[in-house]
């Protein structure tokens, strides 16, 4: 099946602010009209990380936030690409290809469960001010780190009315001491009509063995944002597979055009655990 | 006042007449549906596709793609829905573009190619054959690339089953291009593309493993520029049929090396992926 890039476009933007959040964590902020425009919660755009050969690919991230002609987006300086991001200064170029990837699917009826892990904060944001939207204003998001410092601000989850957020940190230092998968018994108590979460993907195989061990009901809409080493974004180059579920046998899905969002339970756990970590330099 | 350079088609042989000499390299383009949606594609000189097999292939495990500097390796496995699916289901949906599409065939055994190119043989919206004999990502996908007379042999074996221009994709690993280029050109070859990627390997320095599971996969973007060019310089000298240039292409100047030293067209790859109007801006920076 052919993806939809009906409204991906080019679009040479504006940095507006690289601002810190703390602990590693940065905001980019940039004039970018279209993607502003057209993209759609658990979307991405494709970033160019300075004009050179070296880094070569786009990077993707998803869009946390828009703003009139304005988005968001959430970011860590890990590696070639997003440390020259970082370095961007106000009124230097930025390089979009967008909006990108299928979404999340956003419910009219709460209690909705948004379970963020590190960097996987980055679409929430968004998801939430269109849920909101929806009318379901019953949204609880459990927030985990490693240490306090890294947890995406409770206040940045939502605007102006702040979700409730539960947090959870590895080391203690703020909320539950211990993981975020901790928080779900809990929080699928209140019987969540959807289930949305994004982390590195061995959270989120966490989140799903811990649903499936609690012997809940599943929620109805159980969707993840998974990340795979892409090339292009856009559905050709084919780089960015993960495993899925399809009649029983395992497939390649795109992470790029059938993702980054996807049911949960359509993806193929097992092999996605087995496969190396990322490669980041 | 200067006097604008126009793009002038390039005749293939066999009926096939690209309508210029910018074209859509194997593997970097799909089957032109995700790129329709993002470009003027029809512009372009040619759509070579994504390298089509007898039976549908999954692909190789990820991850498939590792950045290096100027560069990037892939090792997809030659992802591919089947020669059946794309004769049946994708072709028609080529009717009415002007951009010539062509197949870009990899297999096996000779029977596996001469299977394909059988099945496409009443197709009328494929354009061209390119037999892709220099995939470095699947077991024996350079059997073919790296033999001058399993080569010739394969390429004589579809040239007998079909009227169609066929292209042969070379692979640049090998000790001597030229002589599988005058091997390909002597049983039959319409035209020559060159080059598929270089083998490479990157090393995940945290593990010492290497990142792509298979340990090595294709390189290409404009890293690889001046070997491609050396390569195509090689080929041209050793061939009379026309040579298509591809490899490392980011920009006209950097197409115009390979016209430089005689291929009669390019192929942009790599350089899509980061700008997807990377061929329309060759094509306009070549042809102002």
């Amino acid at each position: 099946m052919t993806a939809d890039l009906g409204r991906a476009a080019l679009e040479k933007g504006e940095t507006l602010v690289v601002a810190s959040l703390g602990g590693g964590l940065l905001e980019l902020v940039a004039r970018l009209p279209h993607l502003a425009a057209t993209a759609t919660p658990g979307s991405f755009a494709q970033l160019r990380c300075g004009a050179g050969t070296t880094p070569l690919l786009r990077r993707p991230f998803s869009v946390a936030w828009t703003q009139d002609d304005t988005c968001g987006f959430v970011f860590e300086a890990v590696g070639a690409g997003t440390r020259l991001l970082s370095g961007l200064q106000p009124g230097d170029p930025v390089d979009s290809l967008g909006p990108l990837g299928h979404g999340f699917t956003v419910v009219d009826r709460g209690p909705v469960v948004c379970v963020s892990g590190g960097l996987g904060c980055a679409p929430f944001p968004f998801l939430i001010e269109a849920l909101r939207r929806h009318g379901v204003d019953d949204i609880v998001v459990l927030n985990g780190a490693r240490t306090a410092v890294r947890l995406f601000p409770a206040e940045r989850f939502g605007r102006p009315a702040v979700p409730v957020v539960a947090e959870a940190t590895e080391d203690g230092t703020r909320g539950h001491h211990g993981r975020v998968t901790d928080l779900l018994a809990t929080a699928l108590a209140s019987r969540p009509a959807a289930l949305y979460a994004c982390g590195p993907n061995s959270m989120l195989d966490a989140v799903m063995r811990t649903l499936l061990a609690s012997g809940a009901e599943l929620p109805p809409v159980l969707e993840a944002s998974l990340e795979a080493p892409m090339g292009c974004g856009f559905g050709t180059c084919l780089g960015c597979a993960l495993p899925a579920l399809e009649d029983g046998g395992r497939v390649w899905r795109l992470c790029c055009t059938d993702g980054p969002v996807m049911p949960m339970h359509e993806v193929d756990w097992a092999e996605l655990r087995a496969l190396p970590g990322p490669d980041v330099a | 006042m200067s006097a604008q350079r126009l793009s002038s088609p390039v005749v293939l042989g066999r009926g096939l007449t690209l309508p210029n000499p910018v074209g859509l390299a194997s593997g970097t383009a799909g089957y032109g549906f995700e790129l329709e949606q993002l470009i003027g594609i029809d512009r372009l000189g040619a759509l070579f596709t994504k390298g089509t097999t007898v039976a549908p292939r999954g692909g190789n495990p990820p991850p498939r793609v590792a950045e290096t500097g100027g560069g990037m390796l892939n090792s997809i496995g030659l992802q591919n829905p089947g020669i059946d699916v794309v004769a049946r289901d994708y072709a028609p949906r080529w009717r009415g573009w002007t951009i010539p599409v062509i197949v870009n065939l990899a297999g096996g055994s000779v029977e596996e190619y001469v299977h394909c190119a059988h099945v496409l043989e009443p197709v009328p919206e494929v354009a061209g054959i390119e037999l892709n004999i220099s995939c470095p990502n699947i077991a024996g996908g350079l059997d073919f690339g790296r033999d001058p007379v399993a080569a010739g042999r394969l390429v004589a074996a579809v040239r007998a089953v079909t009227e169609r221009c066929v292209i042969v994709k070379l692979s640049p690993n090998v000790t001597d291009i030229a002589v599988v280029a005058r091997a390909v050109e002597d049983a039959g070859a319409d035209a020559i593309s060159a080059v598929n990627t270089y083998i490479g390997r990157k090393i995940h320095r945290a593990t010492g493993r290497s990142v792509l599971p298979l340990g090595t996969g294709g390189l290409s973007g404009p890293a690889i520029q001046p070997l491609a060019l050396a390569a195509v310089a090689a080929v041209c000298e050793a061939v009379r049929i026309p040579v298509i240039g591809v490899g490392g292409i980011t920009d006209a100047a950097s197409a115009g090396d390979f016209l430089t030293v005689g291929a009669s067209a390019v192929q942009v790859g790599t350089a899509t992926f980061v700008n997807p109007e990377t061929a329309l801006e060759v094509l306009g920076g070549l042809y102002p």
